[in-house]
């Protein structure tokens, strides 16, 4: 009886919030299954997994920034700058891709080393130095074409609609980078920096602990993960569009904030972001399902927003 | 004053040197700016041209008050685009007539308000951070409005809003008398109130505004609903402007009022700022985008370099904390 007692305290007590998190999940899940019987096919499932992989791998990024106690509003006008780049470099030719993925890539690092480098040297909040990275990456874009551009070859679509025994390919590779990323912010010294900078910036100096590379890590994490997603949606999409990324700057703090990990840093972690993807994911499925249009997707997303800043600010009042 | 003028004198040179560019540098750029873009470009400095700039600054102008209010007491406003949409596809939804004017302006500064509230709500009695509640807001009120119009908003602006928005007394716009009005009311309000002083209090150290007696809560919520009722203003005023309401009037304004009061001055870490430097921050604003397009360059470079100065003018008032 004791051993379940305390089982279920320790539960409650560390994994209050991902246990509501599951528990919604599981609530909406039934009520899904209620509601059409199109909605418990693997199909469906696979479906919900597959199209959160973009949302999910900036979402991971995003919640190694916010650990640190910072955010990066940049991630959106990364997505579009790296898509139009990807198809346009590559404009149907299979050699020209690798390059075109390289490029990408090794800008996403650099656009994220540049953000850090400016919250670090010039004393800025990371809100304005991204939220400012942000408009200059969208006005580039936007030099750069302001329609859809280029094309990728027939096989790249792989990436988005192609299985590995059976389970897409985006949702492995999201899987596999967030057990990776878990793996190395628990086990690995310099993954436990990241929240000791988070928890407490002028403890972790005075610790001797290297701030300055923790921050330009995390930043060029997160500028690498956009770019990843952004391989994926043009993977999913055919072609590089310069807005394609919009959205994404907001929405990946939606499922950051839901898993848990709060905006004052030092807390939190990448598995209750998977859930926070999923749960948006799911719900956004669901309402599909109801019939009811992508605008009341923005209702709920604000209200689960809004519910979950309640539940997790108590827990650390608490604490 | 005359203690400020003898410590500045007693000062070394060039600590007063800093502080009259610290004090009245935002000053110098727009008058550079402005200097430079004349010679440039001999059309900008023309009564159309300068006309079309102010008919362009009075919302922006109108937003940025708020904005400052709320950055004072150290926050954020991230909702004020959405709100200004809001408002903006209620002026259409009712006939479209001046008979109607007066219901729309006040299901508009009503839905402002109870934004505000959420927002100052969540913040003070939940404790959740500024950028976090003003981005719960600002998405439920999207998704709202969205469901409201299903996607395309139809409907006239009533004409008095038309007139309000984008007309002229003698070359001066109407608009910008009442932000001109608005500016002064609230510049006294925070200077010369009791109320003003402690917003500076609460803004520039919460604890010791709760020890002597401040309601630390009730000014925050207070801040963001002025800000939300003015945005709900500026959206009516913009709709005016425009003439056709989709659902994206005023978009890019959270951005572009956050811009403008930092370029002014104002501290994000809060207590520290005025509403003049604000809406001297939108000016400069308002030239830079003109200015790309009078010199002739491709109009993405508005853009480009607004993510620029707002990083530059950033830190130029940062006191390293960071």
């Amino acid at each position: 009886m004791t051993t379940v007692a305390s089982t279920y305290t320790f539960l409650t007590k560390r994994h209050g919030g991902l246990l509501t998190v599951i528990g919604l999940m599981v609530i909406l899940a039934l009520f899904g299954i209620f509601v059409s019987d199109r909605f418990s096919t693997i199909n469906n499932a696979t479906n919900i997994i597959e199209q959160s992989t973009a949302l999910a791998l900036v979402s991971l990024g995003q919640t190694l920034v916010v650990i640190t106690g910072g955010i990066d509003l940049s991630i959106g006008s990364m997505v579009s700058l790296a898509s139009v780049l990807l198809s346009g470099i590559t404009k149907g030719d299979p050699t020209m891709m690798w390059v075109a993925i390289a490029v990408v890539l090794l800008l996403g690092i650099a656009v994220g080393l540049i953000n850090a480098g400016a919250t670090i040297w010039l004393g800025v909040h990371p809100l304005i130095v991204t939220l400012g990275m942000g408009a200059v990456l969208q006005g580039v874009t936007l030099l750069y074409t302001q329609a859809p551009i280029g094309k990728m070859p027939k096989d790249f679509s792989f990436l988005a609609y192609g299985r590995f025994l059976g389970i897409p390919v985006g949702a492995l590779f999201t899987l596999l980078a967030f057990i990776a990323t878990a793996w190395f912010l628990h086990k690995v010294p310099f993954g436990r920096y990241i929240y000791a900078v988070g928890d407490d910036a002028v403890g972790a100096k005075l610790m001797g602990l290297p701030r300055n590379r923790v921050l330009y890590f995390v930043y060029a994490f997160c500028g690498l993960t956009a770019s990843i997603a952004a391989i994926f949606l043009v993977a999913r999409l055919g072609v590089g569009q310069p807005y394609t990324g919009q959205n994404f700057t907001l929405t990946s703090i939606t499922p950051v904030v839901v898993g848990g990990t709060l905006l004052s840093g030092g807390r939190g972690g990448v598995v209750g972001t998977l859930l926070g993807v999923y749960l948006v994911s799911l719900l956004n499925n669901l309402l599909n399902f109801l019939d009811l249009s992508t605008h009341y997707q923005l209702i709920v997303q604000g209200l689960i927003i809004i519910i979950a800043v309640s539940v997790y600010v108590e827990n650390k009042r608490k604490v | 004053m005359s203690q400020t003028a003898e410590n500045a004198s007693a000062a070394p040179q060039g600590i007063q040197f800093k502080e009259i560019v610290r004090n009245y540098g935002i000053h110098l750029v727009l008058l550079v700016m402005i200097v430079l873009t004349a010679i440039i470009s001999p059309q900008f400095l023309t009564s159309r041209n300068i006309s079309n700039m102010l008919l362009q600054a009075a919302p922006l102008g109108i937003v940025v008050i708020g904005q400052v209010l709320v950055i004072l007491v150290r926050g954020l406003d991230l909702s004020v685009a959405s709100v200004m949409a809001t408002a903006a596809v209620v002026a259409t939804s009712f006939s479209g007539q001046d008979a109607d004017a007066f219901p729309v302006f006040a299901v508009a500064i009503a839905i402002g308000i109870a934004t505000g509230l959420v927002n100052g709500l969540l913040i003070t009695k939940r404790n959740v951070s500024p950028f976090l509640a003003t981005l719960a807001t600002l998405t439920l009120l999207q998704g709202l409005r969205f469901a409201y119009t299903q996607g395309a908003p139809s409907g006239n602006v009533p004409p008095i809003y038309r007139v309000l928005g984008s007309q002229s007394f003698y070359g001066i716009p109407y608009n910008m008398m009442i932000l001109a009005a608005l500016a002064i009311v609230f510049s006294l309000i925070l200077h010369k109130s009791t109320f003003g002083r402690q917003i500076y209090i609460t803004g520039g150290n919460p604890v010791t505004a709760r020890l002597v007696g401040i309601n630390a809560d009730r000014v925050t919520i207070l801040c963001y609903v002025v800000s939300g009722a003015l945005a709900a203003l500026a959206g009516l005023i913009l709709s005016g402007f425009v003439g056709i309401v989709d659902n994206w009037v005023g978009r890019g304004f959270e951005l572009d009022s956050i811009v403008a009061a930092v370029m002014g001055g104002v501290a994000l870490s809060g207590g520290r700022g005025s509403i003049i430097g604000g809406l001297l921050g939108a000016a400069i604003i308002i030239v830079v985008f003109n200015a790309v397009l009078m010199i002739g360059f491709p109009v993405q470079f508005q853009i480009i370099i607004k993510g620029l100065i707002i990083i530059i003018a950033a830190a130029f008032y940062v006191k390293k904390t960071y």
